[in-house]
């Protein structure tokens, strides 16, 4: 959360993506900080998925990422 | 809370004699004269022989009752209060109560003790709970789990070093000591030209560390910085290293137990390090002054921590700084200069006042550099060995400081531009290649005396400046 | 400890309480997008495809990685960030 924050200092425009597992984490980091970030929420868990399955993670989550970095539309849920 | 409508209500702890002693008296009351409510502050099994015994531990109704003694005994009717007591008094419980033979066994009187909402503490944490708070500054939400420490870090509003969070307690605590409002306004705090309020002030005296009994120095600290003469904008948004330092005259500076001895520039007091960091932080937090934005400094200093001591005033051959612009010894003031830090003097040998003022001199002479003469001043802070020299001669300040200025004459053949050139210098000075210049042509050398007097060493604080802009300012500090 | 614990602001409260995030680009047209990979495993893939998806649609990509997960992204890190990328996504925390 603070790379994020300090990158959107520096002027570049950023999303961040997790897994549904890190919700309410992001939560407390971003009151912590004082700062929201744009936020996509992929499937947990990742640690024990084949390449395919990561891919397919990948692909789903593709049109929400860029739909972050160029609108409002990334917002946490 | 809500009292009963007509009847009587005590207020009392277990942990007190005289609420002990009233016990019977209690009783009798709740057996002829009911209804009777007993709010206990401290342990609920206070009496099992009364039928009303209220748990009170979060002293929430004790807070609103405004309850100072144990026991309070009070009358309501309509819900309102009529009269109260306080402590054990047999005359004045018979007439409250009407019963005319209470407390025939008791002795006729005996105080009560102090009610637990004056406990340590207590009295800003209930109003944080119960009441109005007072203040108007935003509120922070954190999280339980968060550390409150790395979220002032987090949020920048520290100077590098961890700073005491500021909770609405520490805050009301804080603002104890000063009967000034908290919505009053203090300074405009460059470089955003902020009003900055008293609370505001103690939020971030908070943050520094400072005891609510150093309030009144921190307020005449920032009022005295703000002020125009000092420049404080031109002090932070320079490529210079120069802090705004703080020196303290007069009395309140024992009072609050400020370190004008043995390493005064240093840290270990205190009141020294917090009340110049609070200046630093409010300039920071409140005005926007900040490194790497309007803060340009090339190479800073650790001063732009804090810079905060008082003058040695202890020995009375020597009148003070602020004597000498002519307050009185019995004022108390804060004066506000610029200052790189301490550049170090050191004379083992001189035994005599000229000696020693030419040790001096050649020292002055290489501020900025020996050709430098434009837009700087310094103060020589003259240690406790090297003052000894000046008493034992009986040469006064004003003495030192004319064998000085005599001693710091620079050919203007060696006369380098400063920032500003030769600017401030008269014409002629200009136009005599073959004349002399003063060192501090524009701006002031000012004697003080501060340090340890094992060894001897005296001081020099340079600093960017003068008789034109960032001056030194003197404010009185008021209690 | 659950409780939510409050500090007062310090500050000119000229800023947001939760700072904003940036204004968002118009489209990703002609920008350089950063995957930054913040060093869990198994994001590699995840970001891998990612990368072949951003270059498919035409758009130029430049990979960085952090040291480690639990660190800050170094200084240094972040600057060549700002002065190679437009936009950056960092992935994948879980």
């Amino acid at each position: 959360m603070h790379d994020i924050k300090s990158l959107e200092e520096l002027g570049v425009v950023s999303v961040a993506v997790a897994t549904t597992e890190f919700r309410i984490a992001a939560n407390s980091q971003s009151q912590a900080l004082g700062y929201e970030p744009a936020l996509v929420f992929v499937a947990h868990p990742i640690q024990d998925r084949t390449n395919a399955e990561l891919r397919a993670l990948a692909e789903g989550a593709f049109e929400e990422i860029v739909a972050a970095l160029t609108s409002q539309a990334g917002e946490p849920r | 809370m809500k009292l009963l409508d007509d009847g009587l209500v005590a207020v009392v702890k277990r942990d007190c004699p005289t609420c002990e002693l009233v016990v019977p008296v209690l009783r009798s009351i709740d057996r002829s004269a009911p209804p009777l409510e007993v709010y206990v502050q401290d342990d609920p099994h206070y009496d099992e022989g009364l039928r009303n015994v209220v748990d009170d531990h979060e002293l929430e109704t004790s807070y609103l009752l405004d309850v100072e003694t144990v026991p309070t005994l009070i009358r309501v009717r309509g819900g309102a209060e009529v009269s109260r007591i306080v402590g054990w008094n047999r005359d004045e419980w018979r007439s409250l109560t009407g019963i005319a033979d209470l407390g025939d066994a008791l002795p006729a009187q005996r105080p009560g003790c102090g009610s637990k909402t004056r406990d340590p503490g207590m009295p800003a944490r209930l109003k944080v709970r119960y009441g109005e708070t007072g203040l108007g500054s935003r509120l922070i939400e954190l999280p339980g789990d968060v550390d409150p420490e790395e979220a002032c870090f987090d949020r920048g509003w520290t100077d590098g070093l961890p700073v005491v969070p500021p909770t609405q307690e520490r805050v009301l605590d804080m603002l104890t000591g000063t009967a000034r409002s908290p919505g009053e306004i203090v300074a405009v705090i460059p470089p955003n030209l902020v009003p900055c309020s008293v609370e505001k002030v103690a939020i971030n005296a908070v943050m520094a560390g400072c005891k609510p009994e150093y309030m009144p120095v921190v307020l005449a600290v920032i009022e005295t910085a703000c002020r125009a003469e000092f420049g404080l904008h031109g002090v932070l948004a320079t490529t210079n290293a120069v802090a705004p330092a703080v020196m303290i005259n007069g009395p309140i500076a024992r009072a609050i137990g400020m370190n004008a001895k043995g390493n005064v520039f240093g840290q270990g007091n205190r009141a020294n390090a917090t009340i110049g960091r609070t200046l630093q932080l409010v300039v920071r937090n409140v005005g926007g002054g900040r490194p790497g934005e309007i803060d340009r400094a090339v190479f800073g200093s650790p001063a732009k921590y804090t810079f905060c001591f008082a003058e040695d005033e202890e020995d009375q051959r020597w009148e003070s700084y602020a004597v000498s612009l002519g307050y009185s010894p019995q004022q108390s003031t804060v004066t506000i200069f610029p200052g790189d830090g301490n550049t170090p003097v050191i004379d083992h040998t001189a035994r005599t006042p000229e000696e020693l003022c030419r040790s001096f001199a050649g020292c002055l002479r290489a501020v900025y550099n020996p050709g430098h003469v434009v837009q700087l001043q310094a103060f020589l802070a003259v240690g406790g060995e090297h003052q000894q020299v000046f008493y034992q001669a009986g040469w006064s300040k004003a003495r030192v400081k004319e064998e000085l200025l005599k001693l710091l004459l620079v050919p203007m053949s060696e006369v380098v531009p400063g920032r500003a050139g030769t600017d401030g210098l008269e014409e002629w000075q200009v136009a005599a290649k073959d004349g002399f210049v003063p060192k501090f042509a524009t701006g002031p050398l000012n004697i003080i005396r501060a340090g340890g007097s094992a060894g001897k060493y005296s001081a020099i604080i340079s600093g960017i400046g003068g008789n034109k802009t960032i001056r030194p300012v003197t404010g009185e500090i008021k209690l | 400890m659950n409780s939510v614990q409050i500090l007062l602001d310090p500050t000119a409260e000229t800023a947001a309480v939760s700072q904003p995030r940036i204004a968002r680009v118009p489209s990703l047209e002609g920008r350089t997008v950063g995957l930054l990979d913040i060093a869990k495993p198994r994001a590699d893939e995840f970001i891998d495809r990612l990368d072949e998806l951003l270059r498919a649609r035409g758009l130029a990509v430049k990979r960085y990685r952090k040291r480690a997960f639990m660190e800050r992204a170094a200084p240094e890190l972040k600057q060549k960030i700002r002065a190679e990328c437009d936009v950056v996504i960092e992935a994948l925390a879980d």
